[in-house]
């Protein structure tokens, strides 16, 4: 069985981003991006079901600028074996994504496709479930553990006060909670080795996808800033003051 | 020229960084506060770091090392700038390049050993009379039968309390001054060493620096490492590639993260209503290390191309080291400035990586020591030493 992973190159969780002045977006010059975590985890989980013989094959696919292939790079060196990047440049949406996905599934025939179950940029939480919904195929999002048992899978989904586990007919899509696993470190023969792991390049075209946006983007902004509060003596002197600002 | 990362430089230094920051960073206070890293710890940093081939990294494949080229070296060295000596030591391994001089039953007697990481080596060239001057060191070995017998005094010997062999220069031809001084493997168990005083110092908390003692030490003829009279020489060439990387490339990585700190700071800390960033006093302390660093990194890079391309990178090397470490030396001050009282407050980090810096200037050949070869060097060759056009 093969496990296909969608991976996503975004913005490094530890920059503190910036709005562009005229709002028309968030400023990404000079800033160091890296493979989205949630797709780290995911990557994780498919070499693990892998190394367990539950999969022959991990396969990459991202979606995005030729950069995109150094995230790719980064899976590759964690221990997958080919990577497909989907060569987009400017934005593409969760259901853009989600078409070039299904023409993919189609080419490789996976048991199973492992989502992050959002990317940290715009936090959609879409790919997966349009993914699921495109193909007709059953899901388990955000996951937190993944049994493969011959032709389904219990996955171990976090809910509101708990867990949840589902069984899924394979082929299935699940979507990779933060607490699925822990991401290994690519070891130094992997990131040699993943130098001479093949990346064979698409665009949306040769799969017959349209990924031109369907939503305009407004405006961007900052959070607003959090202004001071105020101190008071007593209990009662906060109820009036609730009371006051009309929140009870 | 394009100087940006290839991906998998780019992966590799990522990975060293989130090792050292995962792993290596929780337990510098600690060591810090005790002295010591407990063995315990120390060898599980090394299990995990040998598991995923970044002990040995610079030692060639067929050893069992790493075999990364000198320029990836020098990316992995800059990131083990970020944390303290020890710990490097004991996760990535400081196995000196010189031991590439071992031939015949030496590989496995040393060399493979070393880089397995089964056997820690330390490099006792310094003795208490004689430091820059390192061409009138007392030690000295005579011939007796088929091997060795040596005689003297070594001190400020690094991770000497903690290795099993050194690398000991001695003198073996007392009439050939700088040529009569070779380098012996000495196993720290032979009969007449003794380990001395581990001597106290201002930072590098946790590695020990020892006087050594060696009293009619017999050494059999397996022990002279490499050809005799050629031990000044070595410690020149090959023992450079050690000094770009162990003091150059970790001072870039240790100034570039403490300027991280330091525009952390500038940027959150506020005084007469701004963040102190805004003040042209501070933005200058910062634009002049950014610049510091930049220039450092180039030269650093430049000099391990040099050696990747076989050329002779020894004053390359020389002028990298001099840069790094007193770039280095500025920043760290620099940086307690920016962070005020909080800078020389035992409650911030600040204050020991300044500690920490301030040797980066000495060991391995001070700044005075260099800037004079550097100057000789380019009195005998002119261009040749600033002028690529006239570069050989
Ligand atoms: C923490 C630490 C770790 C060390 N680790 C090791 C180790 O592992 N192995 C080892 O062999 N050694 C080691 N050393 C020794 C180190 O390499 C020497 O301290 C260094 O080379 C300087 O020698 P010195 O201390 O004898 O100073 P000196 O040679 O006495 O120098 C004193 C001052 O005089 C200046 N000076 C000397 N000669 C000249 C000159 N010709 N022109 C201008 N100025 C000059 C020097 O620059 C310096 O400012 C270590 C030292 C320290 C502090």
């Amino acid at each position: 069985m093969k496990i296909v992973v969608p991976v996503k190159r975004v913005v490094d969780f530890n920059v503190k981003v910036r709005v562009k002045p005229d709002g028309s977006g968030i400023d990404l010059q000079n800033v160091k991006m890296a493979m989205n975590p949630f797709d780290e985890i995911a990557v994780e989980e498919a070499l693990r079901q892998k190394e367990a013989g539950k999969a022959s094959e991990v396969v990459l696919v991202s979606v995005g600028p030729a950069q995109a292939a150094e995230t790719i790079r980064t899976g590759l060196a964690m221990g997958a074996d080919r990577g497909i990047l989907v060569k987009v440049d400017g934005p593409v949406e969760p259901l853009g994504v989600a078409k070039v996905l299904k023409a993919i599934v189609a080419a490789e025939q996976p048991g199973l496709v492992i989502l992050g179950k959002q990317a940290i940029d715009d936090d959609s939480n879409q790919t997966g479930q349009m993914l699921a919904a495109l193909l007709g195929w059953p899901q388990g999002t955000f996951a937190s553990k993944v049994v493969i048992d011959g032709a389904s899978a219990a996955v171990t989904r976090e809910v509101d006060g708990g867990h949840e586990t589902i069984a899924l007919k394979l082929p299935a899509i699940v979507t990779a909670d933060l607490r699925l696993n822990e991401p290994r470190y690519a070891s130094l023969p992997n990131i040699m080795k993943a130098k001479k792991k093949p990346i064979e390049e698409k665009t949306p075209a040769d799969l017959g996808v349209d990924v031109a946006p369907r939503l305009k983007v407004i405006k961007t902004g900052e959070p607003p800033a959090r202004r001071a509060g105020a101190k008071v003596a007593s209990v009662a002197e906060l109820v009036g003051k609730l009371k006051e600002a009309g929140v009870i | 020229m394009d100087f940006s990362l290839s991906e998998d430089q780019r992966t590799l230094v990522a990975m060293l960084r989130r090792f050292i920051e995962e792993k290596l960073a929780p337990l510098e206070e600690t060591v810090e506060r005790e002295g010591r890293l407990a063995p315990e710890v120390a060898r599980d940093l090394f299990e995990q770091s040998k598991a995923l081939g970044f002990y040995a990294m610079n030692i060639p494949e067929e050893f069992g090392g790493g075999g990364l080229s000198t320029v990836d070296m020098m990316l992995a060295e800059e990131q083990f700038g970020r944390t303290t000596d020890i710990l490097i030591r004991r996760s990535f391994g400081n196995v000196y390049e010189v031991l590439l001089k071992c031939v015949g039953p030496q590989v496995e007697r040393w060399l493979k050993p070393a880089t397995r990481g089964e056997r820690t080596c330390s490099i006792a060239i310094t003795e208490p009379e004689a430091g820059s001057d390192a061409a009138s060191i007392r030690t000295a070995a005579t011939r007796a039968g088929g091997g060795w017998v040596l005689d003297g005094k070594k001190h400020f010997i690094s991770d000497g309390l903690f290795s099993d062999f050194f690398v000991v220069s001695a003198v073996t031809d007392p009439s050939a001054g700088g040529r009569g001084i070779s380098l012996f493997l000495v196993d720290r168990d032979r009969k007449g060493v003794t380990i001395g005083r581990d001597q106290p110092m201002m930072g590098l908390r946790g590695t020990s620096h020892v006087e050594l003692f060696f009293d009619r030490v017999e050494l059999d003829d397996q022990c002279l490492l490499g050809e005799p009279g050629r031990g000044l020489g070595y410690a020149l060439d090959t023992l450079g590639r050690v000094r770009l990387g162990q003091v150059g490339a970790r001072a870039v990585g240790k100034a570039t993260k403490i300027l991280d700190l330091a525009v952390g700071q500038a940027r959150e800390r506020r005084q007469f209503g701004k963040a102190i960033g805004e003040f042209q006093l501070i933005q200058k302390m910062i634009a002049d290390s950014v610049i510091e660093i930049n220039a450092a990194r180039l030269l650093l890079w430049n000099a391990a191309a040099a050696i990747d391309a076989g050329r002779d990178a020894r004053a390359l090397i020389a002028m990298v080291k001099v840069n790094a470490s007193e770039t280095l030396g500025r920043v760290a001050d620099r940086a307690v400035q920016i962070f005020g009282g909080m800078g020389f407050s035992r409650d911030l980090p600040i204050e020991r990586y300044y500690r920490d810096a301030r040797v980066y200037r000495i060991f391995d050949g001070t700044t005075e020591i260099h800037t004079a070869g550097i100057a000789r060097a380019a009195l005998k060759s002119g261009g040749a030493l600033y002028d690529p056009v006239e570069a050989v």
